[in-house]
């Protein structure tokens, strides 16, 4: 399996080939601008709400348009009737299945399925039927309610255990348990179990998560004769330029897509959506610009998840700590459109701690639910959850510490990919004692309980991404223009990391020009270069390089010009500020001004692509991360008092987005530990019951610890890139629940195998437990 | 976005209620509850009518003997920051100050929160439950989690007021305007019973407004508070909540009354609790025996039995720290 | 014609006829068309009417402008003020009053524009993010929340600001747990919290320096 690959990138990666014996830049040593806690280039628009979101696009006789959605489970349209609905005040036109232009191939997978845009066989509710364009968005939502449909009303199945039983309504032809790929495995697991002096075994479930970020789905479309514009709410313009050309049957040329800013995706928004076809052939055939956005029910509904997973760890284990043998069932549902619902799960499992015998089964399942869609980091809290638990339970059979046991596991090489390359880097153990340490691990573990109801305790966790080292393709390309301020353009969008502004330090580092002469252009598939979607931690390995590349050859370029004018070797030169200076005589300099053959070309101009990382190495972030809770053991309420988290993510390119990224990890991390959970009403109607921001739990300003450190640590890795840049958006939410999970573990002695810990699993815990012990003392 | 309504403002309660007496007037106090119905599809509304403009139902006063006077349209937000609540009706203060979000709280009205309709999400989904005038409850044989342990019949919601249970637990009472007149009721009698009536949670008739909460005067050495437990720390309605107000002298109970939420279609008053501790020492072995006699009774549906031991966590986390002198 | 009703004595009836034009002869902007404005008289329905699926004019003062406007009853403020007045900074995050990315200020305290609608909000103050600019200059609040680095991808920020504002405005020196539970109705899901929490520290100090 293709654990490099971009997970969200259908087919073979292109290759970018670098010029031959092109000079690349020294590593960094020490930095004036990269690193620094520079304030973001665009702070000013998005404080001052002036930067124009795609849900903020006004044009002129711009239309409102809104979708009806399959109120059912499992349903036959039988009957569309809009003629009541196409006669309402302000309706412009109405699409549904049948109409021109709407016979788009949507879904495909197992077995040739392939479903429409308007498909007929509603198989989840939320599954589209028609699509309303209208004046005012209050016009469109009457009309979509006055739209008369006939449904055939089918029985249906959502939850995961219910599918699998033979006679359970049928998702899809040929059953809803997808016939399992091959497992993966290493050694011998039985072997590796006869020779544990310790084998534990925990089933371990994990909620079904709904991304839900801040910016509803949606775009603004505008045809100008052939050409669309598309203003998208997306983490890849280019992804959404292939798909919707591929839909409307248009050439890329004719398609612009614009994201310049966008309001969160997490994964939800890494390829286009119904609504980008949607309103490109409403604008089509109303000759208006037409807005579409999904109400906040319709994102819970159809906007994708993280599958939710039952995960069977059985795990083997040596006296001095030494792992023998792991191995794992997952099943899972990407519901009803998706082949998958275990993706990655098992990546920690695998490779995280040095194994010599492991065994990883998935179990995919079709149930009648709407589909996954990448959900940072996808799969790995799960495995984490499980992995990481276990570890402790299996400390606590040893009486070893949990970071001793980690310690003794750590691993120098990728033990899954082919040849098993070692690490450029692993931080892995650093994160793990300078956490500790930092953390005041060591008192804590020993502090003596109180005689209270209100226990406390303290738990680690550990992590890595399988992504997050980079990869080609990008190309960026950095302009200096003749008074010494530089433009950069690339195509990565910025999802929330800070993107422009890291790539702006890196010009700036490079060539000196300061952060207020550089102006950024990107994510616009009709004025920046190409890049694959923001996501999977992959924007800062893979375009930091290529920005650094583009600016070094502007500098060469420069240097080039000046050694020339000055009659002397270019390598004797150096930039300094807004001069050409050599490096062993200062009289001799000129400034930028000055250099004749600049002034002539009147612009510089750098492209940069990025090359592949060395071949037979493996680049990985990894993380360990902290949390001291109290558990009210009367109530089951669990509270986190602090939180560490200790990342590698190699060169930290901005310290303090890099702070700020780390805690939106672990306030998401608390999510999927203690208040996500997508709840559908199983073996009634299988309607979804957390469709909105209410029901569906995600974390308050009240549920992120006030007290949150970070620990940096930089392996200083100049091995695979020239920025030594890994990715942390992943990591940072990969150990948050089970470092909670290990800190109630501490706290109470309880063992809890199911996320979210709600108050209720708490007190089910306790209650089991006293039974036990009841039963216990009865057996006597 | 929400359907196409009639709207209106009358200038007085007597115009209130001749616009309340057209089938499908809606009022409009705060509206937090009003708007997220009307989305929801719970009940229509053909005319809505604001209350922006009745003063008579504004004020919060404290009479020179002490009580309280609440108009309908005083905001949480101004009940949780006023001094002479935060003073004298901790139970009041407290609880308002855990309502929904800062935001609703300064939109948000005590009528309001007194008439809200429940939260339970078949209710408040695309179903045609019992409440609704419906044939079935689809909770009782489904996602019950957070449903009601008492109480429970042809529907099993639980109430989701704070202010409510502690009021009650503070003998509040409430007035009511109608065609035929005012009339004064302990707000203990204020909510119904699905046993009684599946289709509402109040006593107000057609045609009849909530117009004050009048709180009698804190007796001395009263002290009162709530305590909530949800799932986050914003937003959320209880889980199970604690409204008490009691009264120790010469280190014994002399009075006390107890509140619960969210375990019940209505604010769960414990009489059978309040009765064993009168005139007992607050000790710990009291307590347990209260936390035990809290949940005697509990009827459980199959996913929110945790509801037992987390009732009797709250009883005991709260009389445990209540001043034994 | 920006003149207001405010100070006109109330009409018979008991009903005052505070920021809502309701006569034909005022000359207001558009009513001639909105047969649905009656006048207050005794016995009859009272002066503020807005039928189902007609307009009536309401004014808004928007970040110190006053706006007359015509509206449906049931269109929200947050409706009004973007696809309306073109002020886009207010965010639609979920239309129910549960996320806070919509929240501004009305008459000073923080609300959800989502929950509430234009004609509750008649005749009363609203602040949006927009307001609390000094021209083109970021407000003090706006320039905390730039320093402290407190948004990611920037969406909730507008909520975010005005929440903080709303709060400032009430408490000029909260403690951490006033701050958040001052921002405990905007919701973050990028998770920025933390440097939220900075940034209403932050602005609080600068407010307090006159900044």
């Amino acid at each position: 399996m293709k654990d490099d690959a971009l997970y969200f990138w259908n087919g073979p990666l292109p290759e970018t080939q670098a010029p031959a014996n092109a000079p690349a830049p020294e590593p960094w040593a020490e930095t004036k601008v990269v690193g620094k806690p520079v304030t973001r280039i665009d702070a000013y628009d998005r404080v001052s709400g002036s930067a124009v979101y795609p849900s903020d696009v006004i044009l002129p006789d711009m239309l409102h348009a809104a979708v009806l959605s399959c109120p059912h489970a499992h349903a036959m349209v039988k009957k569309v009737d809009v003629a009541a609905a196409l006669k309402m005040p302000g309706v412009r036109a109405i699409l549904k299945d049948g109409d021109v232009g709407t016979n788009i191939p949507w879904f495909s997978g197992r077995g040739g399925f392939s479903s429409r845009l308007f498909d007929a066989h509603c198989r989840y509710e939320g599954d589209e039927v028609a699509v309303v364009a209208a004046d005012t968005i209050y016009q469109a939502w009457d009309a979509v309610r006055a739209i008369k449909v006939d449904y055939e009303v089918l029985p249906q199945v959502t939850a995961v255990a219910d599918a699998m039983k033979p006679g359970a309504p049928a998702v899809r032809d040929g059953g809803n348990v997808i016939p399992p790929g091959q497992p993966y495995a290493r050694g011998d697991v039985e072997a590796g179990f006869k020779a544990a002096d310790v084998v534990l075994e925990h089933t371990f479930t994990t909620p079904c998560e709904l991304q839900n970020p801040m910016e509803l789905h949606g775009c603004v479309a505008k045809w100008d004769g052939p050409r669309l514009t598309l203003w998208e709410s997306t983490q890849g313009v280019y992804g959404v330029q292939t798909g919707v050309a591929r839909a409307l049957n248009i050439p890329l040329a004719n398609i612009r897509v614009i994201g310049h800013y966008m309001g969160g995706g997490f994964g939800a928004k890494l390829s286009h959506g119904k609504y980008s076809v949607m309103a490109a052939l409403l604008a089509k055939k109303t000759a208006r610009p037409v807005r579409l956005f999904l109400s906040r029910e319709q994102v819970c509904l159809s906007m994708g998840n993280r599958p939710a997973n039952t995960i069977t760890l059985k795990a083997g284990v040596k006296k001095d700590g030494t792992l023998v043998a792991l191995q794992s069932k997952t099943v899972g549902s990407g519901g009803a459109y998706s082949d998958g619902g275990t993706g990655g799960v098992d990546y920690v499992i695998r490779e995280l701690y040095a194994c010599p015998n492991v065994r990883c089964e998935n179990q995919n399942v079709y149930i009648h639910a709407g589909p996954e869609r990448p959900f940072r980091a996808p799969g790995h809290p799960q495995g984490a959850w499980a992995l990481e638990i276990m570890l402790d339970a299996l400390a606590a059979k040893l009486g070893m510490d949990p970071i001793a046991l980690r310690l003794k596991n750590v691993t120098l090489v990728s033990q899954t990919r082919n040849g098993n390359p070692k690490y450029t880097s692993t931080g892995f153990a650093d994160c793990l004692k300078n956490g500790a340490q930092t953390f005041g691990w060591t008192e804590a573990r020993a502090r003596k309980p109180l005689p209270s109801h209100i226990r406390r305790g303290v738990g680690v966790a550990g992590g890595m991404w399988q992504g997050g080292g980079g990869s080609p393709p990008a190309t960026a390309i950095v302009k200096l223009f003749a008074d010494g301020s530089a433009n950069l353009n690339m195509g990565a969008s910025d999802i929330g990391c800070g993107t422009k502004t890291w790539g702006a330090q890196i010009v700036a580092e490079e060539l000196g020009v300061p952060m207020d002469r550089i102006s950024v252009e990107h994510a616009d598939t009709g004025t920046t270069q190409f890049a694959t979607p923001s996501g999977g931690s992959k924007t800062v390995p893979t375009e930091s390089p290529a920005i650094r590349s583009a600016a070094f050859d502007v500098k060469q370029q420069l240097l080039g010009m000046a050694a020339e004018q000055l009659k002397l070797p270019a390598a004797d030169l150096e930039l300094r500020g807004a001069e050409v200076v050599s490096k062993t005589d200062a009289t001799k300099k000129v400034a930028l001004g000055q250099i004749q053959a600049f002034s002539r070309r009147g612009l510089l101009v750098g492209i940069g692509y990025r090359v592949p990382n060395p071949p037979g190495t493996a680049v990985n972030p990894f993380g360990a991360q902290f949390a001291e809770v109290e558990v009210n053991t009367k109530t089951g309420e669990i509270k986190v008092l602090r939180f560490l988290a200790a990342h590698d993510s190699g060169r930290i390119l901005n310290e303090k987005m890099f702070r700020n990224q780390v805690f939106g990890g672990v306030t998401m991390g608390i999510g999927f530990g203690l208040t996500e959970d997508r709840v559908m009403d199983d073996g009634q109607l299988g309607k979804l019951l957390t469709v909105n921001l209410h029901d569906y739990k995600m974390p308050t300003a009240l549920d992120a610890p006030a007290d949150k450190t970070i620990v940096i640590v930089d392996p200083h890795d100049h091995a695979f890139s020239n920025t030594g840049a890994k990715g942390v958006g992943e990591p940072a939410t990969i150990p948050t629940a089970p470092a909670i999970a290990n800190a109630v573990f501490h706290a109470t002695g309880l063992l809890l195998t199911d996320a979210p810990m709600s108050p209720a699993r708490v007190l089910r815990a306790l209650e089991a437990r006293q039974q036990a012990a009841a039963g216990q003392k009865r057996g006597k | 976005m929400l359907r196409t309504f009639a709207y209106v403002r009358p200038g007085s309660v007597s115009e209130a209620l001749k616009q309340l007496e057209e089938r499908g007037s809606r009022i409009h106090a705060g509206g937090t509850d009003l708007l997220g119905c009307l989305r929801d599809g719970v009940f229509e509304a053909t005319k809505v009518v604001s209350l922006a403009k009745i003063d008579e139902l504004r004020g919060l006063t404290v009479a020179p003997d002490g009580e309280l006077r609440i108009g309908a349209l005083t905001s949480i937000a101004e009940l949780a920051a006023h001094p002479a609540v935060a003073e004298k009706f901790a139970a009041l203060a407290q609880a308002a100050s855990v309502v929904a979000s800062p935001q609703l709280r300064n939109q948000g009205t005590i009528g309001g929160n007194l008439c809200q309709r429940p939260r339970c999400w078949y209710f408040r989904g695309d179903y045609p439950c019992t409440r609704k005038g419906g044939e079935m409850c689809y909770a009782v044989g489904g996602e019950n989690q957070y449903h009601c342990i008492f109480g429970g019949g042809a529907c099993v919601i639980v109430h989701p007021s704070d202010t409510a249970p502690a009021l009650i637990a503070l003998d509040a009472k409430v007035r009511i305007l109608g065609p035929k007149g005012a009339r004064v009721i302990p707000l203990e009698q204020f909510f119904v019973l699905p046993e009684k009536d599946a289709t509402r949670e109040t006593v107000l008739e057609p045609g009849e407004i909530l117009a004050g909460v009048l709180v009698p005067p804190a007796p001395a050495g009263q002290a009162s508070g709530y305590r909530k437990v949800r799932a986050r720390g914003s937003w959320d309605f209880a889980m199970a909540g604690l409204a008490h107000a009691i009264t120790i002298k010469a280190g014994k109970v002399a009075a006390a009354r107890l509140v619960l939420s969210g375990v019940a279609p209505v604010p769960w008053r414990l009489q059978a609790v309040e009765k064993l501790l009168v005139g007992q020492k607050l000790d710990a072995k009291l307590v347990a025996r209260a936390a035990d006699a809290a949940v005697a009774g509990a009827k459980p549906l199959a996913h929110n039995g945790y509801k037992v031991p987390l009732v009797r966590g709250v009883v005991e986390d709260v009389l445990g720290a209540v001043p034994a002198a | 014609m920006d003149h207001e009703d405010r100070d006109k004595p109330a009409a018979a009836g008991g009903v005052s006829r505070r920021g809502f034009i309701t006569s034909v002869g005022s000359g207001a902007i558009g009513v001639a068309a909105a047969g649905a404005l009656v006048k207050g008289e005794p016995g009859q329905a009272p002066a503020e009417t807005v039928k189902a699926g007609d307009v009536g004019t309401i004014t808004l003062t928007v970040n110190g402008r006053r706006h007359k406007l015509l509206v449906e009853a049931r269109w929200s403020l947050l409706h009004v003020l973007r696809d309306h007045l073109g002020l886009t900074g207010t965010k639609v995050g979920c239309e129910r009053g549960e996320c806070g990315a919509c929240t501004v200020l009305i008459d000073g305290k923080a609300r959800y524009a989502c929950m509430t609608l234009a004609v509750e909000a008649d005749g009363h103050e609203i602040t949006t993010v927009e307001g609390l600019m000094n021209g083109e200059e970021l407000g003090t609040t706006q320039q905390a929340f730039a320093d402290e680095d407190a948004f990611q991808c920037g969406y909730c920020t507008p909520g975010q600001v005005m929440a903080a504002e709303g709060l400032l405005r009430a408490n000029a020196a909260p403690n951490l747990d006033q701050i958040r539970q001052g921002m405990a109705g905007n919701i973050c899901r990028c998770g920025t919290y933390a440097h939220i929490f900075k940034a209403v520290a932050k602005a609080a100090d600068l407010k307090r320096q006159g900044r």
